[in-house]
């Protein structure tokens, strides 16, 4: 069934960690006023993002400097003729017309100049349609990109605190990594601020003592940590809970299983 | 008479009341009053206090079911409800995204002072365009360990899996 929503609501951000964390594959259908746009997945990885219907037809590999012209109909006589699920990428790429680094770099950059653009919508209708993938002959990253980069972009351009309360209610928490970021880190490319940020990350500090020993507004400390937390890098976590660490925050009343088993009885029966 | 007792919280309009309503022997308390603010716009009538239900379990213990109120200004009552809960039910509407911030308000409130034990309910799973239990488990970041459990409000059958399966998080931390 197809998730629907609005990017005033559930961001833009927060949907390419969606996809990221639940390795979806399918089409984003994205709409805001007069403009559209489609965002193509697989396993959590973006294939192809297209602001305007031509970005999904092949003539895009020759506006991108790619292919000629002669070239792109050899490349779809070809693609047609092999069938079988293979890709105008694939056909380009076997055919030894481009190499797989100047196709990646060429639709890379394309794809990701389409994605930041998205980023500035104030709002827009969201459609993602589980398994709908693109043509053969769209012009496809050969390896599909990676999208914690894009997560982290959009980020960037929030300049609300609002948006940032939601996760971040206080600056009295305490950041904490999930796991070892070493993996997410790869495909992620950090402002120097940011890494400032990173690097002070230690469990114990928290957003404010960050923000005054890394010299950056509690804004800035934030919006990297609304980053990192969207990335599904981190967790934040009261101070009251580190330094018990090992301890239940607060008691709850344990009950007796013969007690709690009478409750499951009543309910099962009922 | 022994008591105990479990909240269903959630976001305005997530079913709270309707859970409660599907499961209670008695009639359920309820303070639903005229909407004065922005929850008009989703229904006419909302909890501006509290909803309340009740299962006899035995002659000598009885389980009450408390529905916190959905509107911000309301919060002062989460505390008073938290005190002494067996369990927490998040609800959430499964069909509207934009509620999926303030899902995630009520869960932070509840659980991060607490060792509450909790499941969150995936509701109105028979309407169009409801997201799955997976999908919300993505969307509002709940760690794999946590349940989050397919939920018809309305339908008795899945009000009571959902009750039975936070009972089995309860019963795996009780004592012998």
């Amino acid at each position: 069934m197809a998730l629907v929503g609005n990017i005033r609501d559930f961001s833009l951000s927060d949907f390419l960690s969606l996809v990221d964390r639940g390795y979806k594959t399918g089409a984003l259908h994205l709409s805001y006023n007069d403009q559209t746009a489609r965002l193509y997945f697989e396993k959590g990885k973006l294939l192809l993002a297209a602001r305007r219907p031509e970005d999904e037809k092949p003539e895009l590999l020759v506006r991108l400097g790619v292919l000629n012209a002669d070239q792109l109909a050899q490349a779809c006589r070809m693609l047609a003729a092999r069938g079988n699920g293979a890709t105008l990428s694939q056909v380009v790429i076997d055919a030894g017309m481009v190499s797989t680094e100047r196709l990646q770099s060429a639709l890379m950059g394309h794809t990701e100049q389409s994605v930041y653009g998205l980023f500035a919508w104030p709002e827009g209708d969201f459609l993602f349609e589980h398994n709908q993938r693109p043509a053969p002959d769209a012009p496809l990253a050969p390896v599909p990109i990676s999208i914690d980069h894009l997560i982290m972009e959009g980020v960037r351009r929030i300049d609300e605190w609002e948006r940032i309360r939601d996760r971040i209610p206080s600056t009295d928490l305490v950041p904490r990594f999930l796991a070892p970021p070493g993996e997410k880190l790869k495909g992620m490319r950090l402002s120097p601020d940011e890494w400032k940020v990173f690097a002070r990350i230690n469990g114990r500090d928290t957003l404010a003592e960050i923000a005054q020993k890394t010299g950056l507004s509690d804004f800035d400390v934030c919006r990297a940590v609304y980053g990192f937390l969207t990335a599904g890098m981190l967790e934040l976590v009261k101070r009251q809970r580190v330094l018990a660490a090992g301890m239940p925050p607060v008691e709850q009343p344990r009950l007796k299983k013969s007690l709690v088993n009478r409750i499951i009885n009543r309910i099962r029966s009922m | 008479m022994q008591t105990v007792k479990m909240v269903i919280s959630g976001a305005v309009n997530a079913g709270k009341t309707e859970f409660i309503k599907t499961i209670s022997e008695i009639e359920v308390v309820s303070t639903e009053r005229r909407a004065t603010d922005d929850t008009r716009l989703i229904k006419k009538e909302t909890t501006v206090a509290m909803d309340f239900g009740r299962i006899a379990i035995s002659d000598d213990l009885v389980l009450h079911l408390f529905g916190t109120p959905g509107q911000k200004r309301f919060d002062f009552m989460w505390e008073i409800l938290a005190e002494g809960m067996l369990g927490l039910v998040i609800l959430v509407d499964s069909t509207r995204p934009e509620t999926f911030r303030e899902t995630n308000r009520i869960i932070d409130f509840f659980v991060s002072y607490r060792d509450t034990p909790y499941v969150i309910a995936a509701n109105k799973q028979d309407r169009p365009n409801a997201w799955s239990p997976e999908e919300l488990r993505l969307a509002l970041r709940q760690p794999p360990h946590i349940k989050v459990l397919p939920c018809t409000a309305t339908d008795r059958e899945s009000v009571k899996n959902v009750l039975l399966e936070l009972l089995y998080v309860i019963q795996e931390r009780s004592e012998d």
